[in-house]
């Protein structure tokens, strides 16, 4: 049977939840296809108190559970990786999309020599990561990447949860650091700093946009609030960030984020290329735009045509009334 | 100070991308310059104005009409390109490209700091900047927003999800920019003038090692849906509460 590895990524002491999803994923893959085994390796002192509850499958997490990992460094934590990888003589290192594999997959491809891949994978019968499909050219393709190497390390796009798995065994054991694991000359990492009590748009199950059409950087203030309703985030389009309405952490598409949310609503966006190259993997989408014909309304499930303001507050106040009927 | 900046050729976004055979048409694309790598080439120019006796040395691995990208790098103030006449198929093989083009250009003496995009925006792939590094043995950091640089080396920023991420790194460094970070400058008459009497070399280099990843096919996407028009907001929230089931109060979700 194969052995596969998943990174489990804390902020903060908080295991991520799209390391979570992560997991479950490579657990469904695992399942359709021969079966693998999966280990999770966190970096770092974090709570691990509800993580057998959300983790599907069964498992050992290796807790490398040192104050020295609390905040990553690349060097620090490809050395960890690394030695967890060529001692259990594991096949596949997934990590979930985020900025932190970003940065350490490639240097972790060339210490391990393998094949980095990323998008959504497909396994073989044997279990082996036999090719992995991602969107390229903006999204106006998809095309699939094969490993050339035994070993490969899959960075997995977000989307949408899975299925049940059966099983749920989830053990937790101590990694011991073989060596001082604070001697990362390369390079310090000073500081993190949150930005409190915004939900991130990467991780997001419900997504509200803006795009110039929302006129204003108060214009937002209707899709926060809607948001704030759904349980969702707020992101926007180039348009809106150049105009400073909103940062550039907000922007999605080419040059911003990839989402992939289960819903996703366009508020006064066009439906540029380089926008919907952001949106690609999002489930249902409904657009609101006053112009019959933009070009949203092609790649959009429900549109609504209408002055982005208008239809936003009769919006929230038709959310507000199904939520209390429900 | 001694800055390097690799930049790659990208098909424009803005124009139409058609597929021959699996491939792309690249008879209908126009070839710019990859947007990010705009944003690291801008910083190595004000990093120049800086320090004074610096230079800027930009490097690309690619057919020979990519020397258009390196000349559009001298018009907007590089000081020398080399252009790497190879067509590596995976970043691995790029990131030894540019390694070994680097050290026959510097030998051991690494420029102070590398600045690389943070991904090309035809295949996004974000490897070959910290595979360089890598090869190169040097730290770097990805995904750039902020830079201030001293005598002993950066202090640098980045955003990761839901915040900011900050770091310092001695010399010498690679970075890869993140939009956000500069605003490029627009090349005038004068640098065009000017970038024409630049030096730009050609570097033959083979690649040696195989690729770790084999494009085995690309396809186009529709992304084309059937529009469902709604009179009314309340039709869409029934439809997306009861029918898909989407609604969930965010504080009935906290409990
Ligand atoms: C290299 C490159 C990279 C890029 N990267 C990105 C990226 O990552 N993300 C991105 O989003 N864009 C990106 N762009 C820009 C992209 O091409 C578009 O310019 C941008 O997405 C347009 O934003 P918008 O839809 O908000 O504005 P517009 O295109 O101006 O559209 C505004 C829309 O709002 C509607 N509207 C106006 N008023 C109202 C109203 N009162 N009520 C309802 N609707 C209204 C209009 O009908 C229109 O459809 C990139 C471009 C390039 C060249
Ligand atoms: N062929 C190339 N020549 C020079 N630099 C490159 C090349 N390919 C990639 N790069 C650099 O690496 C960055 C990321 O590219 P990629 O890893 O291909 O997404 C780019 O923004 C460039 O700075």
């Amino acid at each position: 049977m194969k052995k596969f590895l998943v990174f489990l990524e804390q902020r903060e002491g908080v295991v991520k939840k799209a390391s979570i999803d992560a997991w479950n994923r490579v657990q469904e893959l695992a399942a359709l296809s021969g079966g693998a085994s999966l280990s999770g390796l966190l970096a770092g002192p974090a709570d691990t108190a509800s993580l057998e509850e959300l983790m599907q499958g069964d498992g050992a997490i290796y807790h490398a559970n040192h104050d020295a990992l609390a905040l990553y460094t690349q060097d620090g934590y490809a050395r960890i990786v690394l030695e967890m990888m060529t001692k259990e003589g594991y096949s596949a290192l997934f990590f979930a999309d985020t900025a932190l594999a970003r940065d350490l997959a490639p240097v972790l491809s060339v210490r391990l020599q393998a094949s980095l891949l990323s998008g959504r994978p497909e396994l073989s019968l044997e279990g082996k990561v036999a090719r992995c499909r991602r969107p390229v050219y903006s999204a106006s393709a998809e095309a699939s990447f094969t490993p050339g190497r035994p070993i490969a390390v899959t960075i997995l796009s977000s989307g949408q949860p899975v299925a049940s798995i059966p099983g749920g065994r989830i053990s937790f054991m101590p990694f011991p650091l073989s060596g001082p694991p604070d001697n990362d000359l390369h390079r310090l990492v000073r500081r993190i700093e949150m930005r409190s009590g915004v939900a991130d748009i990467a991780e997001a199950r419900i997504v509200v946009a803006g795009g110039r059409g929302v006129g204003s950087k108060e214009g937002f203030a209707l899709l926060e609030e809607v948001a704030e309703l759904l349980g969702g985030a707020v992101g926007a389009s180039r348009a809106a960030v150049d105009l400073g309405w909103r940062p550039h952490a907000d922007q999605i598409g080419q040059t911003g984020k990839t989402v992939a949310p289960s819903l996703y609503i366009a508020c006064g966006i066009s439906g540029a290329i380089q926008h919907l190259a952001g949106i690609g993997s999002a489930g249902t989408v409904v657009a609101i735009n006053s112009d019959p014909h933009a070009p949203i309304f092609d790649v959009a499930d429900y549109g609504i045509v209408g002055e982005v303001h208008q239809v936003l507050s009769r919006l929230s106040g038709a959310i507000r009334d199904f939520l209390k009927k429900k | 100070m001694h800055f390097a900046v690799c930049i790659c050729q990208v098909p424009d976004t803005a124009s139409v991308i058609g597929f021959v055979d699996g491939v792309i048409d690249r008879s209908r694309v126009n070839e710019v310059i990859n947007p990010y790598d705009e944003y690291a080439l801008e910083e190595a120019l004000r990093q120049k104005e800086l320090f004074g006796g610096s230079t800027v040395t930009v490097f690309c691995a690619g057919p020979p009409s990519a020397a258009e990208v390196l000349r559009k790098a001298l018009a907007m103030g590089a000081d020398r390109a080399f252009l790497v006449t190879a067509e590596p198929v995976d970043p691995w093989q790029t990131a030894h490209l540019l390694c070994r083009a680097i050290l026959a250009v510097y030998s051991s003496h690494l420029p102070d700091l590398l600045f690389c995009g943070k991904h090309s925006t035809d295949f996004q792939s974000g490897q070959v900047p910290s595979m360089l590094a890598e090869l190169l043995g040097i730290a770097s950091f990805s995904g750039v927003i902020s830079i201030e640089a001293s005598g002993e080396g950066i202090t640098l920023e980045r955003e990761i999800e839901g915040g900011v991420e900050s770091a310092f790194l001695p010399y010498p460094a690679l970075i890869s920019a993140e939009k956000g970070l500069n605003i490029p400058r627009k090349t005038s008459i004068k640098g065009v003038m000017e970038g024409r009497k630049k030096p730009l070399e050609t570097l033959a280099i083979s690649i040696e090692e195989p690729p770790f990843v084999i494009l085995s096919g690309i396809e186009p996407l529709s992304r084309k849906k059937t529009c469902c028009f709604l009179q009314d907001e309340t039709d869409l929230v029934e439809l997306l509460g009861y029918k898909l089931a989407l609604l969930q109060s965010s504080r009935k979700k906290r409990q």
